[in-house]
This record gives structure tokens, C-alpha cells and sequence, in this order.
């Protein structure tokens, strides 16, 4: 089986947004819309604080909320783990945002341009892209996936076939890969570190490996 | 310690959502109401019919909410797991059949509009407890209390309708005392979780602090109600109605705060901070060494 | 030179019918350049992508930062200037509206041609000596990356005053760059990361501004175990992705460093110093007598040093001598050479060593006394001193290139408020002293030199180490002596007459004391004619009027400028003083080809080097036109054409256009496009870089991007250059400057200059602790306030969006700089905050006595409670979409004034403030 993985090594990151723009432009969403986004948070009083830049997005979980409230059947997921939304199903009516336990999902009630009513040229030549009126989120890049694996390569390693946040990601710290090929990107760097996943105690079994230290669990 | 995105509003389902809600908790409650009222013998058609009206109403806000309501129809694509689905389904029985018993009185469709109500009321208590992202929602104990809240309010409404019996006074007095002691769970359960400092936050805003006066008002109003019901009826009835608005509008307000107000997204928290280096860096040596 | 590219880039760009893929460059910072590729759907650049064919060469893996994917937005941004534009309103002035109405580029052309003409008939300079021509461009040199064959244009013109600063000296490490090239031609400094175990950063925000490469070098060094201490007083990323965050007061980090100095002489065993790298590749053995000159050899005037095995001095190259390291000495006949010259012969002179003096001038330093300074726990600073030498490896070597070269993977780094201003020499000082004291000083995983600028080649640092005096490295300083001392200025910052160790080379003026121009303008010193200002300002990717400290006069300064010709690309604050705007095609619009890799500023370690083109993604649009055919057609209109094409001949556009084996000289008689300058400059480059048969023209770089050949990772160290000419590094003591301060004292006061006396009190052999925080204080004093009223320190920070990339008006970088904490707001302690009444998300004012800025409130825990910190240069009037922000900006309440000036030119984004809510607005979100 193929299980598509995202995995954040969180001693890497340094919450630059570069995957933030890079997705943002990518995949054309909305002023506001940032299906990867890179949250900046700290723990602790003056002067022993911490801070941590936790990269997040859809974990696309094996057992999704969204999936299960979804009353238009929209959100599915693939056999490969995606979680999709089907733009000609969706009702728009943010159950599944509401669901998500991890703050994935957006939407907007009208298009929205980057410097006003007008969209430029280049968000007028993605607008396709541009939905309004429906969920919307971190789709894993699935169709360059797809059609990356279709011309034999192999998604987290090949860039035609690597999720757009992967590859801009400056510091090495994101990761994708098909967790169940021990051959693969993100075998070796779940098995050598120790991870964790957010929200565990959901039971969504969310496919986003956070690494935090070296070793093994 | 600060946590700066920790946590944020949902911006998603505004007052439109809450109308569901509101209206379809009341109309439930009411339509539920009407069919006690109908097996004693009180009048219940009025109530039958505005029950209805709410649950339509509500249904109705809820469709001008969503971002494709053309396609509304496709809310009934998902029975197997979204209580968003069953309540469609739910309200989509309720309402032919609350309009048969409303103009045949026939006990059967009474009753069957009373379960349907109380399924939809369910159904409604279900989705808000399924919204897994919103700890406010999804606490166990809003269950009881949206299902409380409704009754509380349709035998509010019920008794605002004009038709206060000691009865009718009595079963308003125990939804609310339910709604009560439900609201009471719900919050000691909510701040439990640690998970929803800012909802508990959002309820001791002055707007929620009025909708709970209003709630316990309501409630010393029946009393006073019913206390005055064998000496001075027209008073009791005056009492009683205005018990009724309180306890209705009570809960609307905190419903209203509970879906646009008191919701926000599961704060962020990850379980283990990262290592980042200082590490055993004496373990490594440059490759070219 | 290889004959041959060690990498043949694969062809980058892509047609795939309605879909190409453009190979460029973005450089908007200068901790690039970095490559990347252009996405361009039916003729519109849709966004933007690595490099991925450059993984292989490029450090960070042929990524762009996050600034990068604003460039798509910043190319369709409906704000830009698209027509040349003329100023119809005489009046300038913040408040004035400049009335432009668009004009044909003839007209603009022909009107800045006419001025030109006139000035050139009239003479290049005025009478007081001064360029009557003046350009300012912006942060780091970037610019020159993109404004096409300008520089050829410059040339040909002759004389220009670099000397309108747009931030450089308050916004730079400035200290860093003049000390840093002088004693190990570091223009910029760093750790050599890919090696280091220990780093000690003093706010140096490496993972905000240290570029892709730098990021990722840093974050394989955290995996790898690497233990960084961050001290600063507010937790940047940098801190946070640090092992451990140290607040320090700000402005004490000189007393940290000479306490981690102190702690390493006095508290270790000598043993525990590399011995070896001291005795041999520094002065440290140079015998200093008592009057603060080195001892020197009558003979020869050669430095001495005591030599252990005949027990008596000898010049320093004596073959065969074993210098004593410490201790004092009688010799019995020597000379010292002091100021101007002057040659005191000594006999029975007693002496010290350079170490011991050095260790005598450190003794007073302990951590004890520097934790009441610092509000640092003294066992921490013992600690890390510790740590530091612990981790050194002295003896160790490893191997590079096949050469085995010291292996001392600690390092100490330094930051912009550190690196600037009062106190910054002694912590650049201190900091190379730290490195030398465990030989970790341009060796591998030591602190390392990036390149130069005010030396040359800028290409390859190592080859401008020449052999100077005393065993050192040739220096190149401004004459200090009674003839050479240049009493009246030759620009407007006075470079040359007041800061020696600038030197004259063409980067030079630029980082002098450029605020002096601005403020000389209005009120100039007694002693000197009052400068004329520049009859034609150029300007070009350079906002003074935010970018500089206290930006309110700044802008009334340049009101003042007579005609002012602004490359524009939206409207903004100091174009808006402009008298004529010219549209240049820009970052995905126009051609150039630019050097790559080998050692850049910051973090930019290649072990390859060559080239790299930006080719035209998208047409120009509107009426922008590629900077390369601006500068063809100024040149031609103002009669240097002739001149412009022997520049573009002689390299001014990246590459000599004739060399060894090759000719692609331009004919100088005409005027040439866009398409044939540039395939010349390809042609020669690569013909340079891999030898003529490896010429690459326009078209081979249109489709494959860059060119790169080898650069020998051996080339990132200066020690073994350092070695094979035998030099030592100018350290521990500063002889020469001494000598050079005094000589400059002299000269000032022989002209009845006093105003710079405070500056010459930095001229010392051994840097020694002032009260750096105290000159704040005063400065407030100055400003007739009381200190008392303004009990906070601000200062400021960057983050990655913004970083020096101009990029204010572009919403992109707004939205995703919102995710980070602090973003347009004011990062304050939450416990101040607390006690001051004000809550997250109020709008508070923060106030200087020059001025007030105001901004959200955002509360956190990293941060001293005596500090706010305002992120990025906002306060934004004019540039379309980032006046409607709302940021504050630390630079509005900055003071400007020779009191805070240090002896290089440099000042520091620091002054006390008060911090109040502004309780109409309270709340907001």
C-alpha cells in the first residue's frame, strides 16, 4: 500500500513562511487562505521560554472528522491517504472546517484578489484555481503527485512529483514520501527520530510527522 | 505563558448558522411541547404550527449561510456519518409531518412530530458535538444542554403563546431547571479540558452574563408564576408568558454567543519542544576528517 | 582556472506550448544571490520555482527565500509607476504634492541629458570640491544586480558622491565590515558552520537574515548536534532555533565578550590557548614599550619580538628565533615609531609582549563584574567561556582538498546592533581575539571571513591579501600624515578626511559616515564651505526617507535637493521628493548576468563559481524599460557614449569583455541593444571563467541559466594563504590604529576641528570597557529630556519576508509575515505590559524625544523586560498599500547625531523610549 506522509523536522524550521508563499502562489488561494502556514508559538515565563515554529496544514489523517461530518460525501479520501474535497460536490457549509481539529480548512464567500477587487494578471490567468463558495485546503499537491507518478517518478525525492511546500521549504525541514516504502524519503527519518503527532489522542491518525529529537521512540 | 495563533474565533457560521439553532432548538422544543400539551388535553395546534415555522426558519437562515445553496440538496449525499445529513433527513420528515398533525390534530402525526422533533433536536446537539475542532462544541455535555436548551425554549414559547397552565408552568420550570443543571455540567466539563480558555472567556462577556440572567430570571418568574396561579390567574398568566420570553430568549442569546462568540478553534499544542542542537556534538566528526 | 565546468547545467527553461519555465535570479538581499526559476503561463509569470537543476551547487539546494515568491506580485502590482513622470509642483516636502503628470522617455531622457550636458560644460565637480553628481542605491550592493550596464554609464560620468546614505552605518555591521576586511578581510563574518561544534552569536538573527544558504547550513548543524548560545535581549528565531537564549542588556554585549576574553587569560590554564597559532600568525610576541608603540629594530624599523633561545629581541622574521609569547623584557637598544612618524630611540626600554599587554588591559574584566553590566549570572558567562574553549579541539587538524589545515570548529558571531555604533569595536575586537586565543581564526569550523569590498578582487578575498608592513597584511587606509590628510572632503560624508580605515576604493564613500551627508546639508561644520548639495540626485531601489534613523529629517533634508531622478517602481516616500520618475523593467522584466557562488557576504560558501543570468520571464509592463537600455541611451543622449562602451569593455557590466584568448569587445562608436551587450558579457564570462572554448552566449544562458565551474573549498579560509605568505593577522594590538588616530587627532585639532574628538577616543591600542549603554542615556539628555522618562530600551529586528527586500507594498508578504508573532506590532515583555495596563492587541505609542510611533501591542515572554523590540521599517506615508498598515517603525524615533556616532561613521537602532496605550484606540484587534 501507498500511505502519502508529510513529516516537519521541527529542530529544522525557522518559521521563515517561505512554504507559506510558495503553496500561496502555487496553488493560487486567496489573500487570507493559506492552506500551509507555519505558526509561531511559545511556551514559558521570562526568562526560561521557549519558541517553536510548527509548520501545519491538512495532516491528512487516516481517520478524518471532516470526512465523517461532511454532508455532501465532497471531502474522500484516497487509497494513498489524501484527503480530497470535490469542488462540484461541496455545499460550502464549513461543517468540516468546524470539524478539523487542526484549523486546515478555509473558505471564502467571493473572490478575493491580492490588491483589491481587481485580480491581476497573474491571479486573472489562475483563476481557475481561485474557488469560492466551497471548503478548501492543503490538497498534498495531489495532481502534481499524480502526474508525477504517472511519468515514473517518485513523490518526495523527484520535485515534478514533490508537494510545492517540500520543495521551497529552505532549511530541509519538510519532508513527503510514502511512509510504507522503507526505500523511500520519509522511512529512514521516521525510523532514525523521534516524532509525534499532533492531536494524537484524536484518533484521527494523522498522516503529518512532527520530528523533534534523534533516536528512536 | 503566551501561545500568539494558540487559538482563533471560527469566522464560519455567523449568526445565520446560530439561527439554526435557535430556531430549530425552539421549534423543536415547542413542537415536542405542543404533543405533551396535545396528550393533556391543552391546546396545541398554534404551537404545533409556529414549532414548525422555527424549524423552518432556521433551516432557511442555515441555507442563506452556505457558499453553494443551490446545490443544498446534496446535504443529503452522507446518512452513514453526518449528523449534518440526518438532520436534513430528520427535518425533511418532520416538517410534512408536523404539517399533517398541525391541520388533521390526528394524535399519530402528533406524535410522530414530537420524536421527529426530538430526533432533530438530536440531531442538532449531535453536529455541534461532532465539530471536533471547536472545544466548545465538542465537549460530551453539549448534548444534554442543546437538547435542554431547546425544551427549556419551546416550553418557553409555549407559555408566551398564552396558554399557561400549572402544568404547562411546571414543565417550563423543569426544562429550565434541566437546562440549568445541563448549562452547569457543560461548563465545569468545558473548563476541565483546558482546551477552551478563551470560550469560557467569551461567557462571562456581558452579552452571555445576560443571556444567564435571563435563563435564571425565567426560572424565578415561574415560580412566582405558578405560586400566584390559584390566587391571581391573569397575574400567573402575565408571569408565566414573561417567564416564557426570558427562558426563550435566554437561550437564544446563549446560543447566539455559544456558535458566534464562545467559538474558537482547538488551541495548538504540541507535546515536546524540539531539540535544537547542543546535542552530543562530540559524537560527530567532520566527514573530510 | 578549470578548463572545463565541473557541473554542465541541464537546460533549465521549459516550452511546453502555453507554459515556459524562465531560469533567473533573485539577489533582493544580500545573502544571495540565489537561482530560481520563473513560471510564465500564456505570457504572464504565474510564480515562481528553485532551481532544482541547481541542487547540486547551490548550498541551499537551489531554494529562494519567501521573498522571492513576492516578486510575481510585485510585477503586476497595480501600484507601479509605469510612465516616465515629471514634477509639475516646484515645492517638495512631505506635505506637497508633487503633482507628476507622465512624459514620453524622450522627454525624461532628454531633460536628465540636458542637465548632464550642462554640468559637464560647467565641470564635474564644484567649487568646494564636491561631485556635483550624487547617487544613492540600496541595501547591500543589490541593486547593482539589477540595474543592467548603470555602472558603465557611472563610469563613464566620472566623479559621483556616494555619500547619501540610505541606511548604511545604523543598518549594516558596519564595524564588522572596516574591522573585520582589516584583520582578516571579512567584509561580513561567520561561522564556518558546516564545520563548527560551538557558536557564540551576539544577536546575529542568522536564520532571519542569513539567507537560504545560511539556513540551511545552520539547520544541518543543529541536526548534527551543534550547540549555539544566542545572546540578545529578545527571542528571535534565530534564539529560539538556538540550543540556548541568553537576554543580555542591550548595548552590554563589548563587557560579555571581554569577560568570556577575561575568563579564557585568567581562569584556564595558558596551556589550554593554541600557543602555536599565537606565537606564529599574530603579533602576539611584538614587544610594546611604555609608550604604547611597538619596539622596532633601529636597523630596519622591523617590530621585535624577545627570542627565548638568544634571550634578546630580534626582529620579528628572524629565521630561526623562539619568540617568548608573555612576559616583560629590557632591550637594550630600540626605536618606537609613533604618529607622523616619529622615531624615539629607546635604550634599556622595558617592554612587554602584545599578549601581556593584552592580558594586563583584560584583568579588570572578570564575569563577576560583567554580570552587573550584562544582567548576565557571572557562572553563565564562565560556562560558556568553558564551553568555548572546551569545544575548540586545539590541536586538532583535518583535511581539505587534500590539505591538512587546523581543525577549531568554535566561533563567535556578531549582530547588527552589536556590530554598529559605540561599543561595536570592542565586540569586533573581542570577537577575533576569541577566535585568535583558540587559533579558530579562518580555519576550519572557526570564525571566518565571507569576502570583501573594500579590498580587491571582490571575486576571491584571498587574492587581495598582499604583504604589508610588520608582517601584516597590506592595509590600505586614508592618509593620516600632514601631506597625505585630505583636510577638505572629497564627497559629502567626508569618508576620506574623518574615518581612515575606510580607505578610498569604490565602495569606500558608501560606508562612511553617510548620515553625516544628510546632515551636513542642512547645517555643515564651521571649519568647512558649506557643501553645495548635488545638482542631480540618482536614486535607484533606495527609500532614505524609511530607511534610515530618524527618517522625519531625513525627508526634509532630501526636500532640499535640487533634481532628484528616481528609478521608481511605485510611488514612495522619497520619490516623492523627485523631480523626474523613470520606470525600470524589473526583477522578472529584464536581463542581466551576475557572478555566483565561491564566498559571498553571510553565509554563501559554494564550492563552485561562475555565473548566472536573469533572463526576461515576462515583458516589461507598461512603459518600463530594461535598465541595460536606460543606461545606453542616457549615455548616448548626454555625449559619453564612447566612454559607456570602453566601461562596458573594460568589465563595468561583470566581466572584461577582452581576455586572454578572447575579444567580444563592443564597438564604442555606437549604441547597442539590450540582447548584444549582454551576449557579449555572457560570451567573455564564461570564456573567463572555463576559457575560450567555453564561451556560452545569451541564448546558451536563456535556456540553461548559469555557468559554474570549481571553487576549491580551501578558498574559504584565509590561513593557509596566510601561511604560504608568511603574514600574521594584525592582533592582538592595535599599533596602527593608535598610531593613525593620533595622526588624525592631530590633523583635526591643526584645523580647529573638535567635533570629532569623542570619536577619537575609540583609537586605542587595546580596547577598554566605556559605559556603551550610558551614551543613549545622554542622548536623551542632549535632547533636553529626562532620562527618567523614557525607562525602556527599543530597538529592532527583522524578519524574513521583509529583510532588506523593499517589499513593503506587496500584500504577499504581509500575509505571511502575519503568522509570525510581533508583525507590524510592538514585541513587549508581558509582565511590562502588565504594569503599564496594557493588554494584547492595544495600540500603544512609543515615544522618544524626537518623536512618537505608534502599533499593536504584542505581549510575549521572550523579551527583557526592560526592551521592546519593533520588527521591520514601516511608518510607511506614501507607498501604496504599506501607508494603510499602520506599523510602527523604530526608525521614526531614532536620534541622529554626531554624540552616537562611533569612530568608524556607524550609529545603532537603539534609544530609550516610553511606552504608552493609547486608550481612544484600546482593544483593537
Amino acid at each position: 500500500m501507498t500511505r502519502y506522509v508529510m513529516v516537519a523536522d521541527l529542530r529544522r524550521c525557522v518559521g521563515c513562511q517561505t512554504c507559506t508563499a510558495a503553496c500561496k502562489e502555487g496553488n493560487g488561494t486567496p489573500p487570507g487562505v493559506q492552506w500551509r502556514r507555519v505558526l509561531d508559538l511559545e511556551s514559558g515565563t521570562y526568562p526560561d521560554v521557549r519558541r517553536v515554529f510548527v509548520p501545519v496544514g491538512c495532516q491528512h489523517c487516516a481517520n478524518p472528522p471532516c470526512l465523517e461530518v461532511c454532508p455532501s460525501t465532497a471531502t474522500r479520501q484516497r487509497p494513498d491517504g489524501i484527503v480530497t474535497i470535490d469542488y462540484d460536490l461541496c455545499i460550502g457549509c464549513s461543517y468540516c472546517i468546524m470539524a478539523c481539529p487542526y484549523d486546515a480548512r478555509s473558505l471564502i464567500d467571493r473572490p478575493l484578489y491580492a490588491f483589491g477587487d481587481e485580480p491581476t494578471p497573474a491571479e486573472a490567468a489562475r483563476i481557475r484555481h481561485q474557488t469560492s463558495g466551497v471548503a478548501t485546503k492543503c490538497t498534498f499537491c495531489a495532481k502534481r503527485i499524480d502526474a508525477g507518478v504517472a511519468r515514473g517518478l517518485v513523490p518526495g525525492q523527484d520535485p515534478e512529483a514533490t508537494p510545492l511546500c517540500v520543495n521551497s521549504c529552505i532549511s530541509g525541514a519538510l519532508s513527503f514520501g510514502d511512509i510504507d516504502d522503507p526505500a523511500g524519503p520519509v522511512a529512514d527519518l521516521l525510523a532514525e527520530n523521534q516524532w509525534f503527532r499532533m492531536h494524537e489522542s484524536e484518533g484521527t491518525e494523522p498522516g503529518f510527522y512532527y520530528i523533534w529529537d534523534k533516536g528512536t521512540l | 505563558m503566551s501561545q500568539p495563533i494558540a487559538s482563533r474565533r471560527q469566522s464560519y457560521w455567523d449568526l445565520r448558522a446560530a439561527g439554526n439553532f435557535i430556531g430549530g432548538g425552539s421549534g423543536a422544543g415547542l413542537l415536542v411541547m405542543a404533543a405533551l400539551a396535545a396528550f393533556a388535553g391543552a391546546p396545541f395546534r398554534l404551537a404545533l404550527a409556529l414549532g414548525l415555522a422555527g424549524v423552518l426558519l432556521g433551516l432557511s437562515l442555515v441555507w442563506l449561510e452556505i457558499g453553494r445553496p443551490w446545490r443544498a440538496l446534496n446535504v443529503f449525499f452522507h446518512p452513514r456519518t453526518s449528523w449534518m445529513t440526518r438532520e436534513g433527513i430528520v427535518a425533511g420528515l418532520l416538517l410534512p409531518v408536523g404539517l399533517v398533525a398541525s391541520l388533521t390534530a390526528s394524535a399519530l402525526a402528533t406524535a410522530a412530530t414530537a420524536l421527529l422533533a426530538g430526533g432533530f433536536l438530536y440531531c442538532q446537539a449531535r453536529i455541534l458535538r461532532a465539530a471536533r475542532g471547536i472545544p466548545a462544541w465538542r465537549q460530551a455535555e453539549i448534548v444534554p444542554l442543546i437538547l435542554a436548551t431547546g425544551f427549556a425554549e419551546g416550553s418557553g414559547l409555549y407559555l408566551l403563546a398564552g396558554t399557561a397552565t400549572i402544568a404547562a408552568i411546571t414543565c417550563a420550570l423543569l426544562a429550565a431547571l434541566a437546562r440549568e443543571a445541563a448549562w452547569r455540567a457543560y461548563r465545569e466539563g468545558l473548563a476541565s479540558t483546558k482546551l477552551a480558555q478563551p470560550s469560557l472567556a467569551a461567557f462571562e462577556s456581558a452579552s452571555a452574563r445576560g443571556t444567564r440572567a435571563a435563563q435564571i430570571t425565567a426560572m424565578a418568574v415561574m415560580v412566582l408564576a405558578l405560586a400566584a396561579a390559584r390566587f391571581a390567574p391573569g397575574a400567573s398568566a402575565s408571569l408565566a408568558a414573561a417567564a416564557g420570553a426570558l427562558a426563550a430568549g435566554g437561550g437564544w442569546g446563549l446560543k447566539a454567543v455559544l456558535i458566534t462568540r464562545a467559538a474558537f478553534t482547538r488551541p495548538v499544542a504540541i507535546p515536546v519542544m524540539p531539540m535544537r542542537g547542543g546535542g552530543d556534538v562530540r559524537a560527530w566528526r567532520p566527514s573530510r576528517s | 582556472m578549470s578548463s572545463a565546468p565541473l557541473r554542465e547545467s541541464p537546460p533549465q527553461a521549459a516550452d511546453n506550448g502555453a507554459i515556459r519555465a524562465v531560469p533567473s535570479y533573485c539577489y533582493n538581499c544580500v545573502a544571495g544571490p540565489d537561482l530560481m526559476t520563473v513560471r510564465v503561463e500564456n505570457g504572464v509569470a504565474t510564480r515562481i520555482e528553485p532551481c532544482h537543476a541547481a541542487a547540486a551547487i547551490h548550498p541551499g539546494l537551489g531554494r529562494v527565500c519567501v521573498k522571492a515568491f513576492g516578486l510575481v506580485q510585485k510585477t503586476y502590482n497595480p501600484h507601479r509607476v509605469l510612465t516616465p513622470m515629471r514634477r509639475t509642483n516646484p515645492r517638495k516636502g512631505r506635505d506637497e504634492d508633487p503633482g507628476f503628470v507622465p512624459i514620453s522617455w524622450d522627454e525624461a531622457l532628454d531633460t536628465i541629458a540636458a542637465r548632464l550636458q550642462d554640468i559637464r560644460a560647467r565641470g564635474l565637480v564644484d567649487e568646494a570640491g564636491l561631485p556635483r553628481v550624487a547617487a544613492t542605491f540600496g541595501h547591500g550592493g543589490t541593486p547593482q544586480s539589477y540595474m543592467g550596464t548603470f555602472p558603465a554609464f557611472l563610469s563613464a560620468w566620472g566623479p559621483i558622491d556616494y555619500s547619501f546614505g540610505s541606511g548604511q552605518g545604523v543598518k549594516c555591521v558596519h564595524s564588522e565590515h572596516l574591522y573585520g576586511e582589516f584583520w582578516h578581510r571579512g567584509f561580513t563574518v561567520c561561522a564556518d558552520t558546516v564545520h563548527t561544534r560551538y557558536v557564540i552569536s551576539c544577536g546575529s538573527n542568522v536564520e532571519v537574515s542569513g539567507g537560504v544558504c545560511a539556513v540551511r547550513r545552520h539547520a544541518d548543524a543543529r541536526i548534527r548536534g551543534v550547540k549555539r548560545v544566542q545572546i540578545e535581549p529578545h527571542l528571535s528565531p534565530t534564539a529560539a532555533c538556538s540550543a540556548e537564549w541568553v537576554p543580555i542588556k542591550p548595548k552590554t554585549d563589548p563587557a560579555f565578550l571581554l569577560a568570556l576574553v577575561h575568563t579564557l587569560l585568567f581562569e584556564h590554564e595558558r596551556s589550554a590557548l593554541d600557543l602555536p597559532f599565537l606565537r606564529d600568525r599574530t603579533a602576539a610576541p611584538y614587544l610594546v614599550a611604555a609608550n604604547g608603540y611597538y619596539l622596532r629594530d633601529p636597523a630596519t624599523g622591523k617590530p621585535l619580538l624577545w627570542d627565548e633561545t638568544s634571550g634578546g629581541a630580534v626582529p620579528f622574521d628572524t629565521p630561526g628565533a623562539h619568540p617568548a609569547l608573555e612576559g616583560r623584557y629590557t632591550v637594550a637598544t630600540a626605536v618606537t615609531r609613533g604618529p607622523d612618524n616619529e622615531i624615539s630611540p629607546l635604550e634599556a626600554a622595558s617592554a612587554r609582549t602584545a599578549l601581556t599587554a593584552m592580558a594586563d588591559a583584560m584583568q579588570s574584566y572578570t564575569a563577576d563584574w560583567a554580570a552587573g553590566v550584562c544582567d548576565i549570572p557571572a557562572g553563565t558567562i564562565r560556562r560558556i567561556a568553558a564551553e568555548f574553549l572546551d569545544n575548540a579541539c586545539i590541536g586538532a587538524t583535518i583535511n581539505i582538498d587534500g590539505e591538512t589545515l587546523p581543525f577549531r570548529p568554535v566561533a563567535v558571531t556578531l549582530g547588527k546592533t552589536v556590530n554598529n555604533g559605540w561599543g561595536a569595536y570592542e565586540c569586533c575586537w573581542a570577537r577575533t581575539m576569541l577566535a585568535t586565543l583558540v587559533g579558530a581564526l579562518e580555519v576550519p569550523g572557526g570564525t571566518l571571513g565571507t569576502t570583501v569590498r573594500l579590498n580587491r578582487p571582490h571575486e576571491n578575498r584571498l587574492l587581495s591579501v598582499k604583504p604589508g608592513e610588520d608582517g601584516f597584511m597590506a592595509a590600505h587606509f586614508n592618509a593620516t600624515d600632514r601631506n597625505g590628510w585630505m583636510a577638505q572632503p572629497s564627497g559629502r560624508n567626508a569618508h576620506r578626511t574623518l574615518v581612515p580605515i575606510l580607505g578610498n576604493s569604490p565602495w569606500a564613500q558608501a560606508l562612511g559616515p553617510t548620515h553625516l551627508a544628510w546632515m551636513f546639508s542642512r547645517a555643515a561644520p564651521t571649519e568647512w564651505p558649506t557643501p553645495n548639495l548635488p545638482e542631480i540626485w540618482f536614486a535607484f531601489r533606495t527609500n532614505p526617507a524609511i530607511s534610515f534613523w530618524d527618517t522625519a529629517e531625513i525627508g526634509r533634508a532630501m526636500a532640499r535637493m535640487p533634481f532628484i531622478v528616481a528609478f521608481a517602481y511605485t510611488f514612495d516616500e522619497t520619490n516623492h521628493m523627485a523631480d523626474i520618475l523613470l520606470p525600470d523593467a524589473t526583477d522578472l522584466e529584464s536581463t542581466q548576468l551576475i557572478r555566483i557562488g565561491g564566498t559571498k557576504f553571510v553565509e554563501q560558501h559554494w564550492a563552485h563559481h561562475g555565473v548566472a543570468l536573469r533572463a526576461p520571464a515576462v515583458a516589461p509592463q507598461g512603459e518600463a524599460r530594461d535598465f541595460t537600455w536606460i543606461s545606453t541611451e542616457l549615455a548616448r543622449r548626454a555625449g559619453l557614449l564612447e566612454r559607456y562602451n570602453a566601461a562596458l569593455n573594460r568589465g563595468a557590466a561583470g566581466a572584461p569583455l577582452k581576455g586572454e584568448g578572447y575579444d567580444f569587445s563592443l564597438a564604442t562608436d555606437r549604441a547597442h541593444d539590450v540582447d548584444t551587450i549582454w551576449n557579449a558579457v555572457c560570451q567573455a564570462a564564461t570564456a573567463e571563467l572555463g576559457g575560450t572554448a567555453e564561451a556560452r552566449d545569451l541564448d546558451w544562458f536563456k535556456q540553461h541559466g548559469h555557468y559554474v565551474v570549481p571553487f576549491k573549498r580551501e578558498d574559504w579560509y584565509l590561513y593557509p594563504t596566510m601561511v604560504r605568505l608568511g603574514l600574521r593577522f594584525e592582533l592582538p594590538y592595535q599599533e596602527r590604529l593608535l598610531r593613525v588616530g593620533e595622526e588624525l587627532g592631530r590633523r583635526l585639532h591643526e584645523h580647529g576641528i573638535h567635533w570629532w574628538d569623542r570619536q577619537l577616543d575609540e583609537y586605542v591600542a587595546l580596547p577598554q570597557w566605556h559605559d556603551v549603554p550610558e551614551r543613549w542615556v545622554q542622548a536623551i539628555r542632549d535632547l533636553g529630556a529626562d532620562p527618567a522618562d523614557y525607562p525602556l530600551w527599543g530597538i529592532t529586528t527583522k524578519v524574513m519576508p521583509y529583510t532588506t527586500g523593499n517589499n513593503a507594498g506587496i500584500p504577499l508578504m504581509h500575509e505571511v509575515s502575519a503568522n509570525l508573532r510581533g508583525h507590524g506590532a510592538v514585541v513587549i515583555n508581558a509582565a511590562t505590559a502588565a504594569r503599564l495596563g496594557i493588554a494584547a492587541g492595544d495600540r500603544v505609542e512609543v515615544r522618544s524625544p524626537i518623536g512618537s510611533t505608534t502599533g499593536r501591542a504584542a505581549l510575549v515572554q521572550g523579551c527583557r523586560p526592560d526592551t521592546v523590540v519593533i520588527p521591520g521599517q514601516f511608518d510607511h506615508w506614501k507607498t501604496p498599500f504599506a501607508k494603510d498598515l499602520a506599523f510602527p517603525s523604530l526608525n521614526t524615533v531614532v536620534p541622529m547625531s554626531l554624540a552616537l556616532t562611533d569612530a568608524t561613521g556607524s550609529g545603532a537602532d537603539v534609544v530609550r523610549v516610553a511606552v504608552r496605550k493609547l486608550r481612544a484606540e484600546a482593544g483593537a484587534p
